[in-house]
C-alpha cells in the first residue's frame, strides 16, 4: 500500500503541481491558470464528499462564498494578513460545515436539495442590506490593501497540492476504504467497525475545508467582488460535472475532467454565456444517459486500474 | 393583518398549484424533477406568447401549457427514464439529469428570447369573463378591477389563480381516487416493488404521472407573470427550490398534501413580506431546511428514507 | 459453575415496540460461550427484532442486555462490534463496488480486534478465494453471505448472530457450512443462529429457544420442543384451524 500512495504522489501529485507552479512563467494568461487550479481543488473537494461519501454536495459554493467573506471580513475589519485571512476562510467553512452537520441525516436528493437551500439561505443572509456594516451586503467588497495575485496564485497551488494529497491519502488508506463501506452500505459498515457518523462528518468537514480556503484564495485573487460572483451557483455545478466527467472516487478522474472540460470551455470561448450554458447541460444528460462512472470507467471495464 | 392572511391564503393556494406537479412525479418516480422550475417558466412563456401573438386572454394558455406539456412529459419520459432506471445510482443520477435538462430549457429560452424581464398587463387575465359578463348581460366593458374579499381588495389574477389551483387539486384527486389510471397510480406510490411484483404497468403509470406533473407545472407558470410581476429565463431555478419547499412542507410521495403545504407557505410567505421584508429572501431555504431536519417527512407524512 | 458456563450474553425482559406492535414482549435468555443457540418461531415472532437489538441497530423499549458482565442495550452498533458482538443480515448488503478483499479489509483494519484470522485464511475458509479481486456486485447470494459472514468474523467477534445464513445453500454447502460453524464455536465463540431450516438447527444446535409473539414459549433441544403440544400449536395452529 504505501508503494502505491508514493506512487500516486510521483505520478500525479508531483507533475501536477510542477506543472502550474512553472506555467506563469510561459503563459499569460495567469486568470485562466488561476481558474483552473481552483477548478481542481473544487473538483477534489466534490470528489471527497461525493466520490467517497455518497453525499451529493448542491450546494458546495456555500463554503466557497463563506470561505471567501471570511477573508474579506479578516481584511476589511481587521486588517489581517491574507495568508491568515485564507486560514480564517477555511476555519469560517468548516464552522459553516458543523451547522450544517445535521444535514447528513439527509439521504440523496434530500441532502442534495438542502444543501442547495443552505447555500442560497448563506447567500441571501450575507447580501442582505442589514448586515451592510460587515459584510457590505449586496454591495460587494473591494480588498485593493492585500491585492496580490502572484502570491493567491501560489497559495492555491499549494492548496490544490494538499487536496490532491488527501485524495491520494483516501485512496490508499484504510480510512479511504471505510469511507466508501459508508457510502455502500451504513449498516454493514457499522457493522464492520466503522463509526459511520463520525467517517461522514470527518469528511464533511475536510470537504468544507478546502472550499473554504479556495474561497479565501478567491477572494485574494480577485480583491473585489459581489455576494453573487462567490455564492454563484456555476462553482457548485462546475466542479460537481468536472469531476463525474472525469470518474469519482479516482486521484486522476476529477483531474482529467477539469483539464478536458475547462479546456474546450476556454479553447471555444463562448462570448454568450448561454451557449456555454446549453451545451454543458447537455453535457451532463449525456454524461448521466452513456457514462454515467465517468471518463475514467472507459478504462477500468477494459480491465485496466486507474488511480 | 387580514390583507395579510388573505392574500397568504390566495397565494397558498397557488403555491400548491406550483408544488403539486413536483410531487406527483416525486411520488410515482422517486425522481427529482430539478427542471420542474423550468416547466413553470415556459409555461410562463406560453401566456406570454398567447398574449403576444394572439392577442387573447392568457386564461387561454391554460389549456394549451397542460396538453404541450402532458405530451413533452410522455416524449421525454420514454427518451430518459429507461436508460436511467438501467444505471447503478437511478436516484443520483436523475437529479444530475434533470439539472442538465433545466441548464437546456434556461439556456435554449434565454437563445430565443433575451435575458430582459417580461410581464403581462394584469388586466389582461380574465378578460374572457368580463367580455362574456358585457356580451351576455350588459353594462360596461372595462377591465376587471380588484376583488373584494373580507373588506380588502386583492388583485384579479391573485383570485383568478387561486381558484384554477382550486379546480386543478380537485382534478388531481379525481384522477387519483376516481380513475383505474390513478388507483394504479397510488399503488405505485406506496408500495413502488410490489407494484412491480404484482404486473402493473409501472411504466405507464409512471409516463402518466411525468406528462401530468409537467403539464400542471406549466399551467401554474402561465400565472407566474401576474403572481411574481414578470418573468426571466432564469425564473426556473428558483421556482424549483421553492416548490421543493413547499413540497416537503406538506408530505413528499402525498400531492394533496401539497395543497397544505402550499397554503403554510403562502401564509409564512406573507408574513414575512409584510413583517420582516428585508429577510423575505432567505424563507423559502430556511424553511426548507427546518422542516426537513425536524420533521423530513413533511407536516403531513409518515416517515421517509434518511441516511 | 466453571467460567466456561458464566453467560456470556443475558437478555432479560427484552422489550421492543413498533408503533402499537411488540415485536419484543419481555424476552429473557442467554447464551455461554462456545454454545450455538437455536432462535426459531414463525414469521414475525421476534427473532430478527432480538438479533437487532442485540447488535445495537435498534434501542430496546424496556429491558436489559447484558454482554460480558456490562450492559449493551441501546450502544451504537460499532462500539458493540467492538466490544465482540457481530451478525450476519438475511439479505447481506456487502459494499457492492468494494472488491471482496477490500471488503474484510475494512473490518479488519476498523473491527479492533487483535488476533483477527488474516485475509488470506478468511477468503481459503469461506470458498472466496477465486474472487478475491471482484467487486462485490459480481458474487452470486451464497458467496455475498460468506462475505458478509467473513466480514463479521474479521472483527472476532465472542458473540456471533447467524440471520438466516443458511438459506438458499444446496445440502452440500449446508454440511460445508455446518462445520464451519460448529469449528468456531469449538473455539470458545458464542453463536446464536436463526433459521427456518429445521434439520440444520437440529444438526448444529445445542439447545433452542422458540418464540412466539416476541416472548419465549419453550428452551430446550429441539427434539423435545418439536413434542411440545404449545410449540406445535404455534407452528401448526394455522393449518389445524382450517
Amino acid at each position: 500500500m504505501p508503494s502505491a500512495a508514493s506512487r500516486h504522489l510521483l505520478f500525479i501529485l508531483a507533475p501536477l503541481v510542477a506543472v502550474f507552479a512553472l506555467l506563469p512563467g510561459v503563459y499569460q494568461n495567469h486568470l485562466l491558470l488561476f481558474n483552473f487550479v481552483i477548478f481542481l481543488i473544487l473538483a477534489q473537494g466534490v470528489n471527497i464528499i461525493y466520490g467517497f461519501t455518497g453525499y451529493l454536495p448542491f450546494g458546495y459554493v456555500g463554503f466557497f462564498g463563506a470561505g471567501a467573506y471570511g477573508f474579506a471580513i479578516m481584511v476589511m475589519h481587521l486588517q489581517w494578513p491574507a495568508v491568515l485571512a485564507v486560514l480564517v476562510g477555511g476555519v469560517v467553512a468548516v464552522l459553516l460545515g458543523l451547522l450544517l452537520t445535521p444535514l447528513l441525516r439527509l439521504s440523496g436528493a434530500y441532502f442534495a436539495i438542502a444543501n442547495l437551500a443552505a447555500s442560497l439561505a448563506v447567500l441571501h443572509f450575507v447580501a442582505n442590506p442589514a448586515l451592510e456594516g460587515i459584510t457590505k451586503g449586496p454591495y460587494g467588497v473591494s480588498l485593493t490593501g492585500t491585492f496580490n495575485p502572484t502570491h493567491a496564485y501560489y497559495a492555491a497551488v499549494v492548496v490544490m497540492g494538499l487536496t490532491v494529497a488527501a485524495v491520494v491519502y483516501l485512496k490508499n488508506s484504510a480510512f479511504g476504504l471505510a469511507l466508501q463501506a459508508v457510502r455502500e452500505d451504513a449498516v454493514s459498515a457499522s457493522m464492520a467497525g466503522v463509526n459511520v457518523v463520525k467517517m461522514r462528518v470527518i469528511a464533511w468537514l475536510a470537504s468544507a475545508l478546502i472550499a473554504g480556503l479556495a474561497g479565501g484564495i478567491y477572494a485574494w485573487y480577485v480583491s473585489v467582488f459581489y455576494p453573487d460572483n462567490v455564492f454563484s451557483g456555476e462553482f457548485s455545478i462546475f466542479a460537481i460535472v468536472f469531476a463525474l466527467f472525469g470518474g469519482v472516487a479516482t486521484i486522476t478522474g476529477p483531474i482529467v475532467g477539469v483539464i478536458i472540460l475547462y479546456g474546450i470551455y476556454n479553447l471555444i470561448g463562448f462570448t454568450t454565456p448561454q451557449y456555454f450554458q446549453l451545451i454543458y447541460g447537455l453535457l451532463i444528460m449525456g454524461l448521466v444517459l452513456f457514462l454515467p462512472a465517468g471518463l475514467v470507467s472507459l478504462a477500468t471495464r477494459r480491465g485496466w486500474n486507474v488511480p | 393583518m387580514t390583507y395579510a392572511l388573505v392574500a397568504g391564503v390566495l397565494f397558498g393556494l397557488y403555491f400548491s398549484l406550483v408544488g403539486i406537479g413536483l410531487n406527483l412525479v416525486f411520488g410515482v418516480m422517486r425522481i427529482v424533477n430539478l427542471a420542474h422550475g423550468d416547466m413553470l417558466m415556459l409555461g410562463a412563456f406560453i401566456a406570454l406568447g398567447v398574449v403576444g401573438i394572439a392577442g387573447i386572454d392568457p386564461l387561454f394558455a391554460v389549456p394549451l401549457a397542460f396538453v404541450v406539456f402532458l405530451l413533452a412529459g410522455l416524449l421525454l419520459y420514454w427518451v430518459l427514464v429507461p436508460r436511467l432506471q438501467g444505471s447503478a445510482n437511478p436516484e443520483m443520477l436523475s437529479i444530475i439529469l434533470f439539472f442538465g435538462l433545466s441548464q437546456v430549457i434556461e439556456a435554449v429560452t434565454t437563445i430565443f428570447a433575451g435575458t430582459s424581464e417580461r410581464s403581462i398587463q394584469s388586466r389582461l387575465l380574465g378578460s374572457v369573463f368580463t367580455t362574456i359578463k358585457v356580451k351576455w348581460f350588459g353594462g360596461k366593458a372595462g377591465g376587471a378591477g380588484p376583488i373584494q374579499i373580507l373588506g380588502q381588495g386583492f388583485p384579479a389574477p391573485w383570485v383568478i389563480a387561486a381558484v384554477t389551483s382550486l379546480i386543478v387539486i380537485a382534478l388531481v384527486y379525481l384522477y387519483l381516487y376516481h380513475t383505474r389510471l390513478g388507483t394504479l397510480t397510488r399503488a405505485v406510490m406506496s408500495r413502488r416493488d410490489e407494484a412491480l411484483a404484482t404486473g402493473i404497468d409501472v411504466d405507464r403509470v409512471s409516463a402518466a404521472a411525468f406528462g401530468i406533473g409537467l403539464g400542471i407545472a406549466a399551467v401554474a407558470g402561465v400565472f407566474a407573470p401576474f403572481m411574481f410581476g414578470s418573468i426571466t429565463p432564469a425564473f426556473g431555478a428558483d421556482a424549483t427550490v421553492t416548490s421543493f419547499a413547499i413540497v416537503v412542507l406538506g408530505s413528499l410521495g402525498n400531492p394533496l398534501g401539497t395543497a397544505l403545504g402550499g397554503i403554510v407557505y403562502g401564509l409564512c410567505y406573507m408574513l414575512v413580506q409584510t413583517y420582516l421584508s428585508s429577510w423575505a429572501d432567505l424563507l423559502p431555504y430556511v424553511l426548507l431546511i427546518v422542516i426537513l431536519l425536524l420533521r423530513p417527512s413533511g407536516l403531513l407524512g409518515r416517515r421517509v428514507r434518511v441516511a | 459453575m466453571s467460567p466456561e458456563r458464566t453467560p456470556i450474553l443475558k437478555v432479560s425482559n427484552l422489550v421492543k415496540r413498533f408503533g402499537g406492535f411488540h415485536a419484543l414482549d419481555g424476552l429473557s435468555f442467554h447464551v455461554t460461550p462456545g454454545e450455538i443457540l437455536g432462535l426459531v418461531g414463525p414469521n414475525g415472532s421476534g427473532k430478527t427484532t432480538a438479533i437487532n437489538v442485540i447488535s445495537g441497530l435498534y434501542a430496546p423499549d424496556g429491558g436489559e442486555v447484558t454482554f460480558d458482565g456490562a450492559s449493551a442495550g441501546g450502544a451504537a452498533s460499532h462500539r458493540l462490534v467492538h466490544r465482540g458482538i457481530n451478525r450476519t443480515f438475511q439479505v447481506p448488503k456487502p459494499f457492492l463496488s468494494l472488491t471482496v478483499r477490500q471488503n474484510i479489509q475494512v473490518a479488519l483494519a476498523y473491527g479492533g480486534a487483535t488476533g483477527a484470522p488474516s485475509i488470506a485464511e478468511l477468503l481459503d475458509d469461506y470458498r472466496l478465494k477465486e474472487v478475491a479481486d471482484r467487486p462485490a456486485a459480481d458474487l452470486n447470494s451464497a458467496q455475498q453471505k460468506m462475505l458478509d459472514l467473513t466480514r463479521a468474523l474479521a472483527t472476532r467477534p465472542r458473540l456471533l448472530l447467524l440471520d438466516e445464513l443458511a438459506a438458499g445453500l444446496n445440502p452440500a454447502e449446508l454440511d460445508w457450512i455446518a462445520g464451519r460453524i460448529k469449528a468456531l464455536a469449538a473455539t470458545g465463540m458464542a453463536i446464536i443462529v436463526v433459521e427456518h431450516l429445521m434439520g440444520f438447527i437440529e444438526q448444529i444446535t445445542d439447545r433452542v429457544i422458540v418464540l412466539n409473539a416476541g416472548k419465549e414459549i419453550f428452551e430446550g433441544t429441539l427434539a423435545t420442543a418439536v413434542r411440545e403440544p404449545q410449540v406445535i400449536e404455534v407452528f401448526l395452529g394455522g393449518e389445524h384451524a382450517r
